[in-house]
């Protein structure tokens, strides 16, 4: 087991730390990497315009970091698409790409799918409702993998003071972290454990990672991916990048009870595929919850499935338009 | 220069707004990131500094902050021939506590001093590298100032500072402002601002400070104002008391009052203290005056080649001008001498609310007014 008080030294940073963008480029070049940015969206059409225009402006035209931004979105109702490529984004429908393998419902089938449609060597996700978007919420989280090439997943957390007195203060992530996942992974995965903000929607992952990980399309991708890439390569594969603040939509209570469930479903999952746990009855895909109308209370039933889409290295037309055949998997 | 060079300048500010499309982004970007970090009138620290380091990153001379807080730099021009001033002020209303986030929409930026001045000072940050990529230079050196501590009690005194010991020859200052396109002031008021105070001493008097301010409301409203020199008295704040039912002890008005001539100023800014006099005379009430901001009477007058060239300018763009011609900002200039113009570059709303707008398409044709009338002061044609 990786000594977390070394790793959370060697492997936690603050984005100031990269605010040299001139010899972030310089090193990117240096290692000819390709970046690419994915904003994954449903209906955002009150944030993206700027999140388009800083990365497009800051991180393209003025320090030509990303190769590509492009935006993966799930069939919004509103003018997300239209605002989003009259500043410059690559927009797609995420049921347009790969259509012969369907379309499913959720964030993480826009994550999968972009891993298709996008070039870099890198890909960045960014979720597309930060309202205090900053060109930190990239180069912050892309730096580590270009300056330590051991380093394959880097995760954004937030809220950190620069200035730290030595009082000492609780950090940590949002609510279902802290009464759910980090109880998980206290018990599971401790070393896990260390990432402060494991489900925070912000990464940064090389390609080569990415392709080979299995994607539940639901709330529960992050958690899968940590545990996935954390038996494929342990703890040291992870870094960490404190970006401030995240000023974002604020998820009522049922909602986060959704999110629990999906991501309950999918740790259980991981727990057996691993043989940590064994003979898991069938778990249900009902989540039960209620509400009160004057003296009645009505139950409300949600069904959350955990579909998984196959790593994409197992797809034939991303084996095809990668070069990929031929050179097996790997 | 001649007057061929003229209507090359004119013909080249017909063609600008297409040719500054591809610049759209990265102003749009500048004001975001602006107005995103707080600077309430005298804790515009933050904002200055993330200017500077724009002036840095376009490799402009002389970047530095001043012992004001100033922040300024200089794009050098060819020949060195005179220095023109471009200047936007740095501070809003708003306090650092509530949230300054903005959005961009197809047509409007909407946040909390998107208009009042994150724009005016993201062109300041931006024309830099506008102008190379134009391929625009210019003869004078163009001295680029984000100005601290103007609003309000501000009184313009990180304009006032920098004017009185800059060490440049300044030919030529333009004040940019966010809104709105048309602004075209180039003329100073004679104004005070001032807050009366008034205080009742509970073991003396039974009366509210309110009744107390009402009095002097009253008294102010009675004054002969001079209408052939359009002095004006404009009562903007007002406050006091804590609870309902309780008499008020203290309370407060700020009040502006402007006009066409000092002397008038002068004058009714005496009367008002001999009314305040009067009122202390009561038992247990204090009232006093303490001034916040003075502005002096001046500027250039219509026919001047500056205000000629701009409107010329702002025509060929279809800039409707508007009608005021009077700015505080203006006032700096006249104490110096400087010939100076306070335009705007987009149009927007809700001012000094936190749902504050600018409309996105007029601002490429305010920033080609901006760089037609540089361009025309450039080259000998406003002086």
């Amino acid at each position: 087991m990786v000594n977390i008080h070394d790793w959370l030294k060697s492997n936690t940073f603050h984005h100031g730390q990269f605010w040299n963008l001139l010899r972030l480029i310089e090193e990117k070049e240096k290692r000819e990497l390709t970046i690419s940015l994915c904003l994954p969206t449903l209906n955002e059409e009150k944030t993206i315009g700027k999140e388009v225009v800083l990365f497009k402006s800051e991180l393209q035209d003025r320090y030509p970091l990303l190769d590509e931004i492009a935006v993966i979105d799930s069939g919004s109702t509103d003018q997300t698409l239209d605002v989003a490529a009259s500043f410059g984004a690559d927009v797609y429908l995420s049921s347009d790409i790969l259509p012969e393998m369907g379309s499913k419902k959720g964030k993480g089938e826009n994550l999968w799918k972009a891993i298709y449609q996008l070039r870099g060597d890198i890909i960045i996700y960014v979720d597309a409702d930060i309202k205090n978007i900053h060109p930190r919420f990239v180069y912050g989280l892309v730096a580590p993998l270009i300056y330590r090439p051991e380093i394959r997943y880097v995760k954004a957390f937030y809220d950190r003071p620069l200035a730290l007195s030595d009082m000492i203060r609780p950090s940590g992530g949002g609510r279902v972290t802290e009464i759910l996942v980090r109880p998980l992974f206290s018990l599971f995965f401790p070393e896990l454990t260390a990432l402060i903000q494991p489900l925070s929607g912000e990464y940064a992952v090389r390609r080569e990672v990415l392709e080979r990980l299995s994607f539940p399309v639901g709330y529960g991708v992050e958690t899968a991916h940590l545990i996935d890439v954390y038996s494929e390569y342990g703890l040291d594969a992870f870094a960490q990048t404190d970006l401030d603040q995240r000023i974002h939509r604020h998820h009522d209570i049922r909602d986060l009870g959704k999110m629990s469930f999906g991501i309950l479903r999918t740790f259980f999952k991981r727990l057996e595929e691993k043989g940590i746990v064994h003979d898991l009855p069938e778990l249900t895909a009902n989540l039960r919850q209620f509400q009160a109308r004057k003296d009645r209370y009505d139950q409300v039933i949600h069904e959350i499935f955990d579909e998984e889409r196959p790593p994409m290295i197992e797809i034939e037309a991303y084996r095809k338009k990668t070069g990929l055949n031929g050179k097996g998997s790997g | 220069m001649n007057g061929e060079d003229l209507e090359k300048i004119l013909e080249r500010v017909r063609r600008l707004p297409d040719e500054l499309s591809r610049f759209r982004e990265m102003l749009l970007a500048n004001v975001a990131m602006i107005t995103e970090i707080p600077a309430p009138t005298f804790a515009e620290q933050d904002r200055i500094a993330f200017l500077e380091q724009r002036f840095n990153e376009c490799g402009l001379q002389n970047c530095s902050i001043d012992e004001v807080g100033n922040g300024s730099a200089i794009l050098p021009g060819s020949e060195g021939a005179g220095t023109i001033l471009l200047t936007a002020h740095a501070d809003t209303p708003f306090p650092a506590s509530i949230n300054h986030t903005c959005t961009i929409d197809f047509e409007r930026i909407i946040g909390p001093g998107v208009a009042d001045n994150s724009l005016g000072l993201a062109v300041l940050a931006t024309l830099p590298s506008i102008l190379e990529g134009l391929k625009i230079r210019f003869r004078s050196d163009l001295l680029l100032l984000g100005a601290v501590h103007s609003l309000d009690a501000g009184n313009q005194q990180g304009l006032r500072f920098f004017l009185a010991n800059s060490e440049h020859a300044l030919t030529t200052c333009i004040s940019i402002e966010g809104v709105p396109l048309g602004r075209l002031r180039f003329r100073s008021m004679a104004s005070f601002g001032a807050v009366i105070s008034c205080h009742v001493d509970r073991k003396l008097s039974r009366i509210s400070a309110i009744d107390v301010l009402n009095q002097i409301i009253l008294r102010l409203r009675d004054m002969k104002l001079q209408e052939q020199t359009n002095t004006e008295l404009v009562l903007g704040v007002i406050e006091g008391g804590i609870l309902y039912k309780v008499a008020a002890r203290n309370a407060r008005l700020k009040f502006q009052l402007r006009s066409d001539s000092d002397q008038s100023v002068m004058e009714i800014s005496d009367e008002i203290t001999g009314i305040l006099d009067e009122v202390n005379r009561q038992i247990g009430i204090s009232a006093h005056m303490n001034v916040i901001v003075r502005t002096r009477y001046g500027g250039l007058d219509s026919s001047h080649p500056l205000v000629s060239m701009a409107r010329r300018v702002m025509r060929i763009q279809g800039v409707e001008l508007r009608n005021s011609i009077h700015s505080s900002v203006i006032s700096g200039y006249v104490e110096q001498d400087i010939p100076a113009l306070c335009i705007g570059i987009t149009n927007g709303e809700n001012l000094n609310d936190t749902d504050e707008f600018v409309e996105i398409e007029p601002i490429m044709r305010g920033l080609a007014q901006l760089i037609g009338i540089l361009l025309a002061i450039d080259g000998g044609y406003c002086g």
